[in-house]
């Protein structure tokens, strides 16, 4: 909590950091700025990419059709690899997700202020990245109507899951976690929602932003109650950070199969979660920042704390990976040796293991230097090669394991088909049409936020080296709007 | 003119049955004719559509067409009988059942009604379930004794039926061959009984007609023809006969007909051997061999334990022979071309190409000397051997006059008199006739090579016949391509062939049907009473399950036709043959009854040849002998595991069956030895061009380690281009268009070039290789008992690894099982891997056939495979061992915890259950479960069948459904059975009433199932055996299955000097 000193001294001291929102602004000009984009008519750029997101949706329409009309056949998965492309984008989406619970959370637990302008993007980033998710699992299964057999519910026939199953863990662990991710964006978003509201200039608007702001008049009462409401989400979304990729992780770790059967997978799952999560907050936030004039809230410095996190978490995850092959190689497991040393690193899917390498162990690496850190190009093309980087793990752990397990005989390789294929880019065309409508009617700064941390930061100057901590509570009652 | 049927219950009697017929076991009540009148045959068709016109039970295909044959007036447009539609096809047809009948009715509307002509003119006894006979009682299925013939052999079977639907085929226990097991072909035996594209119509050219016209024709046009000169003009193709019914039909015919002749053909024919031994033994003999008693057994490119017809005998001893507890092992050598079945068990197999087995078997016989010398000098005179052969044979040789009577030498079918000639002077001069092996005069006594079919060609190509009745299965397309029939048999090639009548019969519209001018769909042998031979003599009744579902004719029905009596069904023509032979004074009804519940006709084997064999005799045929051209590849055909000769080509069942030695499924390839293919600069999967003899052929190349060098592997019975058979329709390639009378086997002087395109196989298993694990544990009988001794001081890394104490190697809680444990072992020494459990488990379990774009996508649906591994110098002389393996029904199974909804759970006596209703299809447990043996439905695979084809199915086990996981239930359907049978008993369930699919079919007896809680049962003893071990016991699942090792027994003179024998497997 270094930036927690002071910003009193002027951007000229090197050894300090830049500023978290840019000085020259109030709460007048914070308004204009942040919602600002929701009033103005979306420019051409946005059209063109709500075309391609739409276009790629149809692509999801299409393939879930196709799979829900004829069988998971349609897909590459076969006898040996039950799991394939399903569980691989599964474990990727909500890996992804996993930014947005942890910047909104569990920084705020620890009052990281930073967080307050990138918050509402990347919890949103989270409640869509964690939908595209939770599509996987229930097309996955080979009767999806009956799917709904995975939650305990009063059946006629006393039938309850099999608690055992990690599957059924996931079911809880999504679940919880979508409900908890989906309450935090939302409350969080009920005083801009507010604002909108007031900001609008039609009648259609008005009603719309207004129903949804559920009556919010920013009274002392409102912020009181919306305040401990929100520290208590924040409370309850903490464990999920950390539980529902280990409950994910539990899929694989729980089994017996080599290269799945590993005690270390729930941290070195989690780290790589964050890893993959905060990369794709850079990808989004790069170009967003720019096209929705938000240079001034979302500074170099939020971005290059992201990029340490990136680091940090990278060394996490080579570290996962390096200790999986020692493991390996000091078991003296025969199987494990197998597809550590020779189906992964010369197999026949040995070119995704090496990019994996590549992009998740050597990527990252980049950032120890403060000039990689900070440079916008950089950095967008690392946090790309990251997303892709984890992406190629999961295929590398779900995949070369089921094809070289315990009995050559039932070796058999794997191969995606166009419907695995149109159902990923599907994904990502769904996730990319909510987010462009997202940034299309939502602030997507979280505005009372910023403004409040902008009134903090005045009032810190003014006072010098205050604890965060009265600051905070100070801002209780100072419902700037 | 009867006006209507006799009542039953009040209520009229209905043309088409609501059930299906039952066999007719007796028939006392209608033993007399009661067709007096049936030459008058348009009288009696007129009379049967008169009787038969009640409008208000017709749907409008009958009305509409009974009133158009009507006003045609013509009388072959005349129905004459009962079952007016085929059996089923009164149900709506759909998918793609619907397009093959409609391409069978054809566009015209003439032929629709023509669908009508029944070919049973003759009511049998039908029972209707309002009078259920006593001993159905639905629900409970019934067996029946029956038979099936091939290659002229009839082996016999049992067929259950329920509700009147066979469903699955075991083999017979009493019969001498079968001794209760059945290979693959005969587990597939019913789906050809149900196949929907069996030829429906019965048509002259392109008009369809009643067999009532075809036999007034027979009476009339063509017989009157046929008549003169004593049937000088007609001839007969047939299949080899070995049935004493058929026989009785022929010599009847040659009586009305003394100029006529009968001529067999078939593509694997014994002629070789009955040559070679009719110069030994002065008559043609068949060998029938007793593995029981030989220590030392030598195969000269004999696959004896595969080839038919006495495969499942042999199987069974040769088996009972590799098992320590019962003795000394024996010992077997193999010399062959490629990887047999018979070569996988070998102890020592020598590869050669198959021109160079002469050269060992002569080299053998010179050392092994005393009264084969003579001939062995000849014979090696004829065939110079292989300087590196030279170690193998002495030492063989060695051990061949070491046992003395107590070996065997068996010739395999594909070598050449010669090689049967001498196989048959060692066994003389070894002392081992009347010991290992008797000679038996051949059941086959006719000559059924191509080159025997010459002269018919011969005679046809100068217009010297004009009836041509073919009964032999599809010569046009079996037959080498040099015999010419396709263009003797085609108007537009040959100009005598106008001349000609073409009359054919066969179960679907195939190559030879295209030529057919009269074309007769056949009765499957389910349909009908025959009987038939196996090789020892043993007569076989063979006993329909069912009336014919397609209005086939039998064969016995169709020759029946030419002795222009009246006509006789198939059960009248064979009662009255053997109430004929019957003894006087006996009672035939008492007996008849005994056989045909038995199955087989008592005291019919044949006696062994008394006479004193003349080795020596045998000079003038390998004098004789020309050995064919070296160089370059030598060309070999063989008959295919999984569809012979093509003969079960269309049988999905058979084509999806991985084949034993290559795994591939839906397709042949040509077999090539890894050097050869290097040398040649080809790899698998590429297509080359094989030229050979002057033809050329476009085939794809597979590597199989072991086939000799410089030898391409042809395997026949691919390439088929029938009409209606979709199954088998242009999967792989013909052999035959490149295969030639004089050389049907082999030949020297192929080349191979590798042509631009490739080609995808389908294969079920991938890696060769064990990757020193433990898995199919195989090694020599001193290795084993070596690593004993070790396991006794807690030495054997091996043996703890996998049956050592594990000591908490699992934290799943034991469960408690307080009645029956089932459980499984599973003898590798047995097991030849000849896949007949994996079909039996396919009838048995409804399992589906996926097809050959799912199988090349890993999704095949067997519930049991046979996992082959190659060992020892992998490329050049590997060892093969073959491994089955189901589902082990794990006590701490994986797959059990990680099922989110319950769907696969343990019962209480051990079997992991899965519950098909309750799967949603996570496919989490088919990740989980170590031994991969559980299967998916990816897609909805049963959805296209059939209502024939629902007849198949087996009521006690689910059909699945799309996106549900399946496996190998230990047949649970057969223990509930029992145990119901028990309970109501108040007893236990016995060992000997229990068993699963797999274990009952297997000619070895490597399957054993029951219950671990009775310490005297087999399954039980086979667990305690020295030998047994658990696949992958050091995952602590504590599988339910067994595997003893398979112990070999090498000769130590040919043991390599490093101790390495059977190390690959020993993992350390």
């Amino acid at each position: 909590m270094a930036e927690t000193a002071a910003h009193t001294a002027a951007a000229l001291d090197p050894l300090e950091p830049r500023p978290l929102v840019a000085p020259h602004h109030d709460d007048k000009s914070l308004n204009e700025t942040l919602l600002d984009h929701v009033w103005a008519k979306p420019g051409k750029g946005w059209f063109m990419l709500f075309g391609l997101a739409l276009a790629a949706l149809g692509l999801l329409v299409l393939g879930v059709t196709v799979t829900l009309a004829r069988g998971v056949g349609m897909w590459g998965n076969n006898q040996p690899n039950g799991w394939a492309f399903d569980i691989i984008n599964f474990v990727w989406w909500v890996g992804i997700g996993h930014a947005g619970t942890l910047i909104s959370a569990i920084l705020l637990l620890f009052q990281q202020k930073w967080r307050t302008s990138i918050n509402r993007f990347a919890e949103a980033m989270t409640l869509f990245a964690v939908c595209c998710a939770g599509l996987f699992p229930l097309l996955h299964t080979g009767r999806p109507w009956f799917a709904f057999w995975l939650f305990p519910y009063p059946s006629t026939l006393g039938a309850w899951p099999q608690f055992r199953s990690p599957l059924v863990w996931d079911v809880f662990a999504i679940s919880t976690y979508l409900t908890v991710s989906a309450l935090f964006w939302y409350v969080g978003l009920i005083p801009d929602l507010a604002a909108l509201r007031d900001s609008s200039k039609g009648k259609i608007q008005r009603i719309v932003y207004g129903l949804f702001a559920l009556g919010w008049r920013g009274s002392g009462r409102h912020w009181h109650n919306y305040k401990i409401g929100y520290l208590l989400l924040a409370g309850i979304s903490t464990p999920l950070v950390v539980s529902v990729h280990t409950i994910v992780s539990f899929d694989f770790a729980t089994s017996l199969i080599p290269g799945w059967h590993a005690t270390i997978f729930p941290p070195y799952f989690v780290a790589g979660a964050v890893f993959s999560g905060f990369a794709m907050v850079i990808t989004l936030i790069v170009p967003a920042r720019k096209y929705l004039k938000l240079r001034d809230v979302i500074t170099d410095r939020h971005l290059e704390n992201m990029n340490k996190v990136i680091l940090a978490t990278g060394l996490i995850v080579s570290y996962g990976y390096m200790m999986e092959h020692f493991i390996a190689w000091y078991s003296g497991n025969e199987y494990e040796i197998w597809t550590f040393y020779v189906n992964r690193a010369r197999g026949p899917y040995a070119g995704v293991y090496w990019l994996m390498i590549a992009c998740n162990v050597i990527t990252p690496n980049i950032f120890w230097f403060k000039k990689c850190r900070t440079s916008i190009p950089i950095m967008w093309v690392a946090s790309i090669l990251v997303n892709i980087g984890m992406w190629c793990e999961r295929f590398i752990i779900i995949v070369t394991s089921l094809t070289q397990d315990f009995l050559p005989s039932s070796w058999d390789l794997y191969s995606p088909t166009w419907v695995d294929w149109s159902i990923y880019v599907g994904t990502l065309g769904l996730f990319s049409t909510l987010f462009l409508l997202f940034l299309k009617f939502v602030p997507a700064v979280a505005v009372s936020e910023v403004k409040e941390l902008q009134l903090e930061l005045k009032h810190a100057a003014h006072h010098g080296s205050h604890g965060t901590d009265t600051a905070a509570a100070g801002t209780l009652t100072h419902g700037a709007h | 003119m009867p006006s209507l049927k006799p009542k039953l219950d009040g209520a009229t009697m209905k043309d088409t049955p609501t059930s299906f017929a039952l066999p007719v076991v007796s028939d006392k009540a209608e033993a007399t004719p009661a067709h007096d009148h049936a030459h008058d045959v348009v009288g009696d068709a007129l009379d049967h559509a008169a009787a038969h016109s009640d409008a208000s039970e017709s749907g409008y295909g009958r009305t509409y067409w009974r009133s158009l044959e009507e006003k045609l007036g013509k009388p072959e447009y005349l129905e004459e009988s009962r079952p007016e539609f085929p059996e089923g096809a009164d149900l709506p047809p759909t998918g793609v059942a619907r397009r093959e009948f409609m391409q069978l009715l054809g566009a015209s509307l003439a032929l629709a009604g023509a669908t009508a002509c029944s070919t049973r003119p003759v009511d049998e006894r039908m029972v209707p379930y309002t009078r259920t006979p006593p001993e159905l009682v639905p629900g409970n299925p019934l067996h029946y004794a029956s038979g099936m013939t091939f290659g002229g052999h009839t082996s016999g079977l049992l067929i259950t039926a329920r509700e009147g639907r066979p469903i699955k085929v075991e083999g017979n226990p009493q019969h001498p061959v079968n001794l209760g097991a059945a290979g693959p072909f005969e587990q597939a035996f019913l789906l050809s009984l149900y196949d929907p594209q069996r030829a429906r119509v019965l048509r002259y050219r392109k008009e369809p007609r009643s067999l009532r016209t075809f036999g007034e024709e027979l009476l009339g046009g063509i017989g009157r023809a046929a008549q003169e000169n004593g049937g000088g003009r007609v001839r007969f193709l047939t299949e080899p006969n070995t049935s004493p019914v058929l026989d009785h039909l022929r010599s009847r015919i040659q009586q009305r007909l003394p100029n006529a002749r009968f001529t067999s053909y078939t593509s694997v024919t014994q002629d070789a051997a009955s040559e070679g031994t009719r110069t030994v033994f002065g008559q043609s003999a068949t060998p029938v061999y007793d593995f029981s008693k030989a220590d030392v057994i030598l195969s000269l490119d004999a696959d004896f334990l595969e080839s038919r017809p006495a495969n499942l005998a042999y199987a069974r001893a040769f088996a009972n022979r590799r098992d320590p507890a019962e003795g000394n092992l024996n010992r077997l050598y193999v010399a062959e071309p490629r990887f047999t079945i018979t070569g996988g068990m070998a102890d020592h197999r020598l590869r050669v190409k198959s021109q160079e087995v002469l050269a060992v078997a002569a080299a053998i016989a010179s050392r092994v000397g005393g009264a084969v010398a003579g001939l062995a000098g000849a014979a090696a005179a004829k065939a110079q051997l292989n300087e590196a052969h030279t170690k193998w044979v002495d030492a063989v040789a060695a051990d061949l006059r070491a046992a003395g009577a107590r070996s065997a030498v068996v010739a395999g079918e594909r070598q050449p008199a010669v090689v049967h000639a001498l196989a048959a002077a060692l066994n003389v001069a070894l002392g081992n006739v009347g010991q290992t092996v008797r000679y038996v005069p051949s059941a086959i006594a006719e000559t059924t090579s191509a080159a025997a079919l010459r002269p018919l060609v011969d005679e046809i190509k100068s217009g010297a016949v004009d009836t041509l009745v073919i009964t032999a299965w599809n010569p046009v397309y079996r037959a080498p391509v040099d015999l010419g029939l396709r263009d003797l048999l085609d108007p537009a090639k040959n100009p005598n062939r106008n001349k000609l009548t073409v009359i054919y019969t066969s179960l679907f519209e195939d190559e030879t049907s295209a030529y057919a001018d009269w074309f007769i769909p056949a009765a499957h042998e389910l349909e009908y009473w025959s009987d038939g031979r196996s090789i020892d003599g043993t007569v076989t009744v063979v006993q329909p399950l069912i009336q014919p579902l397609f209005n086939g004719v039998s064969t016995p029905e169709l020759l029946a036709l030419f002795l222009g009596e009246p006509y006789r069904t198939s059960y009248q023509i064979l009662r009255d043959f053997w109430r004929g032979r019957a003894a006087a004074g006996t009672d035939f009804e008492t007996a008849w009854e005994t056989w045909v519940s038995v199955g087989i006709v008592p005291d019919t084997a044949t006696a062994a040849l008394a006479g004193t064999p003349n080795v020596d005799a045998a000079r003038a045929l390998v004098d004789a002998y020309t050995p064919p051209a070296a160089g370059e590849l030598e060309v070999n055909f063989v008959a295919d595991y999984k569809v012979y000769d093509g003969q079960f080509a269309n049988l999905s069942w058979l084509q999806e069956l991985p084949d034993p030695i290559s795994k591939m499924t839906w397709d042949n390839a040509a077999y090539l030895s890894p050097a050869t293919a290097a040398r040649l600069g080809l790899q698998p999967g590429d297509v080359a061009t094989l030229s050979y003899g002057g033809r050329t052929l476009e085939v794809p190349v597979w590597i199989i380690p072991g086939t000799a060098d410089d030898v391409v592997v042809l395997p026949l019975g691919y390439g088929r281009m029938g009409l209606h058979e979709t199954v088998a329709k242009e999967v792989g390639f013909n052999a035959n268009l490149v295969r030639s009378v004089n050389a049907p086997w082999f030949d020297g002087g192929a080349k191979l070039e590798k042509a631009r395109r490739t080609h995808k196989f389908a294969l079920t298993q991938h890696h060769w290789r064990m990757e020193n694990r433990p898995l199919a544990l195989d090694m020599t009988v001193a290795a084993f008992r070596a690593e004993q001794e070790k396991e006794k001081r807690k030495g054997s890394s091996l043996l703890a690894r996998v049956r050592g104490d594990l000591e908490g190697g699992n934290l799943m809680p034991d469960f408690k099982y307080e009645d029956y444990k089932w459980a499984m072992a599973i003898d590798l020494a047995r097991c030849t891997g000849c896949a007949a459990c994996v079909v039996a488990c396919q009838s048995e379990n409804n399992i589906p056939v996926v097809g050959k774009e799912q199988v090349s996508r890993s999704r095949e649906m067997q519930w049991l495979r046979i996992d082959r591994y190659f060992t020892g110098d992998e490329l050049n002389n590997p060892e093969m061992v073959m491994q089955p393996v189901a589902c082990v029904h794990c006590e701490k199974a994986p797959c059990e915890y990680v099922c989110p909804v319950n769907a696969t759970v343990h019962s209480d006596e051990g079997l992991n259950d899965m519950v098909y209703n309750r799967c949603v299809g996570t496919r989490y447990c088919g990740n989980n479960c170590p031994y991969k043996v559980r299967r998916f439905n990816y897609l909805h695979y049963t959805a296209d069948k059939t209502p024939t084809q629902k007849m198949l199915m087996n009521p006690d086990v689910t059909v699945r459904n799309r996106g549900v996981m399946e496996k190998c239930t230990y047949c649970v359907q057969r223990i509930e059975r029992v145990r119901i049978k028990a309970r109501v008993e108040k007893r236990p369930i016995f060992e000997k009433e229990l068993q699963t699919a797999c274990q009952q079919t297997c000619p070895t007896q490597a399957i054993v199932f029951g219950t671990l809680s009775d310490p005297n049962a087999q399954v039980t003893k086979d667990h305690n055996d020295e030998r047994a071990y658990k696949l992958l016991h050091e995952l602590g699942t504590k599988p339910r299955t067994a595997h003893l090792i398979r112990l070999r027994n090498p000769n130590p003179a040919l043991v390599p000097a490093k101790p390495a024998e059977g190390q690959p497997e020993g993992g350390h």
